[in-house]
């Protein structure tokens, strides 16, 4: 990882997707040990998935990582906390008129 | 005839389910070409933290009250709760008000990416951790957050509305927090959404001419996980004292003045919403305010001084600033909407600087619900 230039990885993986009454769910694990760090970008490929209602879909994809710079790692560890709130429940979205 | 269906979620054979899950896939493709169905894609955030000090967690300090709450998670109380049942009354979409139908919409896809995001995060942290006390923990909690998803998503169908799981496939960026600021935060996102469930569910029980949609009868159930993952929170906060002294206190006033102010100024946005429900946003907010006061004395040594006279006007300045800002920012105001964020600060300002009340926390933290 350089100081300002991104690196590309290719990771298998396994994109798991629940469309069930019971558990709605969406998880991608990466199936080489590959480990996300702070500003890295993940794009899996190929057809979007689509789950119908009542299912599971659990597909094997290929995904790249985009490893931030160091740079970059650094200002999303000093920057991401000012956007903590967002993991609060508000029950409405910040949109003031519909 | 063919005997009732059971649910998906009590069948315990593979094969049954399978088939079951079949069925119920025929009747869906069916009854998506009969209606348009409204598509919305989820959109949760990712996120990443510090995982090595979160494994670094020791829940020695309060075993006894992790163990029991823990127990008391794994015998899962709500587990067949989340379904539909004969109290799910049929539900006039079609004749409901324009305004109040794009308001409850908002208030159902909201609520459905908040737990959906609460899964991914929880998740997130289950398979980072090498903690088995926390990795637990978050297991149980990704669990509830699927299942509050899943009902919601439920309700939207029926709304006409389809829920679209296809980010997956986007890029998608991923943000940091310290886990610190993930404990105030979260605690105090479940503790607030308690206490708003369970106002709403107490105003209903006595006045039920005002319930609109079947949902909300489910809320005295639904807030008591959100209750139980705010215990979890809590006890987490009380392994190390540091996360609740010295300059962390500062934090803990900054996050509650933040979730108190924001979720003012969102409810006063939802002016239809809460007219269709009886409920007053003012005395409401009031109502959550001073409930969630209450519990979070159990970890937290200050609470918001929420009767203090520049308590009410300061979050009427916030709102009407938020508006301002809205207004401005559509109509390309440029001065306008820098005055409009001046004035939204200066109201934050005005309220976080009210001195806090003090208080002495109590050795034991664990609460049971009891509003």
């Amino acid at each position: 990882m350089g100081l300002l230039t991104k690196d590309f990885e290719r990771a298998p993986c396994t994109v798991e997707i629940s469309h069930k009454f019971e558990s709605l769910h969406a998880h991608v694990r990466f199936n080489n040990g590959a480990v996300i760090y702070p500003g890295d970008e993940v794009k899996v490929h190929g057809e979007e998935i689509m789950a119908p209602f009542g299912e599971i879909v659990i597909e094997d994809r290929e995904a790249t990582i985009i490893r931030a710079s160091k740079l970059e790692q650094l200002w999303t560890r000093l920057t991401g906390d000012f956007e903590v709130m967002e993991l609060c429940e508000f029950s409405f979205s910040e949109e003031v008129t519909l | 005839m063919n005997a009732p269906l059971k649910h998906t979620s009590d069948i315990t054979d593979a094969e049954e389910s399978l088939a079951q899950q079949e069925a119920q896939s025929v009747l869906d493709s069916k009854s998506a070409t009969e209606v348009a169905m409204q598509n919305t894609l989820l959109t949760p955030r990712f996120y990443t933290t510090d995982f090595d000090e979160m494994d670094a967690i020791d829940v020695t300090p309060v075993r006894e009250d992790w163990d029991k709450l823990i127990a008391q998670m794994v015998s899962d109380p709500n587990k067949g709760h989340f379904k539909k049942n004969e109290d799910w009354d049929h539900v006039d979409w079609e004749n409901m008000e324009p305004g109040l139908k794009k308001e409850f919409i908002d208030f159902l896809i909201s609520s459905c990416t908040a737990e959906f995001s609460g899964c991914v995060l929880y998740k997130e942290m289950k398979r980072r951790g090498n903690n088995k006390d926390i990795t637990q923990l978050f297991q149980l909690m990704a669990r509830d957050e699927a299942r509050h998803a899943g009902f919601i998503n439920d309700a939207l169908r029926e709304a006409g509305v389809a829920v679209n799981l296809g980010f997956l496939t986007q890029k998608k960026k991923y943000t940091y927090f310290r886990p610190k600021f993930i404990y105030y935060a979260t605690y105090l996102s479940e503790k607030i959404g308690y206490a708003r469930y369970i106002t709403i569910f107490r105003h209903l029980q006595e006045h039920p001419e005002h319930r609109f949609h079947p949902i909300f009868k489910w809320f005295e159930e639904w807030c008591n996980d959100e209750f139980s993952h705010g215990e979890a929170f809590a006890l987490l906060m009380k392994t190390d004292p540091k996360l609740t002294s010295g300059f962390n206190v500062y934090w803990i006033k900054f996050f509650l003045t933040a979730v108190y102010s924001t979720m003012y100024v969102r409810d006063h946005q939802r002016p239809a919403f809460h007219a269709a429900l009886g409920v007053d946003p003012d005395w409401y907010a009031h109502e959550v305010f001073t409930k969630t006061s209450k519990l979070s004395e159990q970890i937290f040594p200050i609470t918001l001084d929420i009767d203090h006279p520049r308590w009410q006007s300061g979050l009427e300045r916030m709102q009407k600033a938020n508006a301002d800002l809205a207004k401005a920012t559509e109509e390309g105001r440029f001065l306008a909407k820098i005055g409009a964020q001046v004035r939204a600060v200066s109201a934050f300002v005005s309220l976080i600087t009210i001195p806090a009340r003090k208080h002495k926390v109590p050795a034991s933290t664990r609460l049971e619900p009891a509003y």
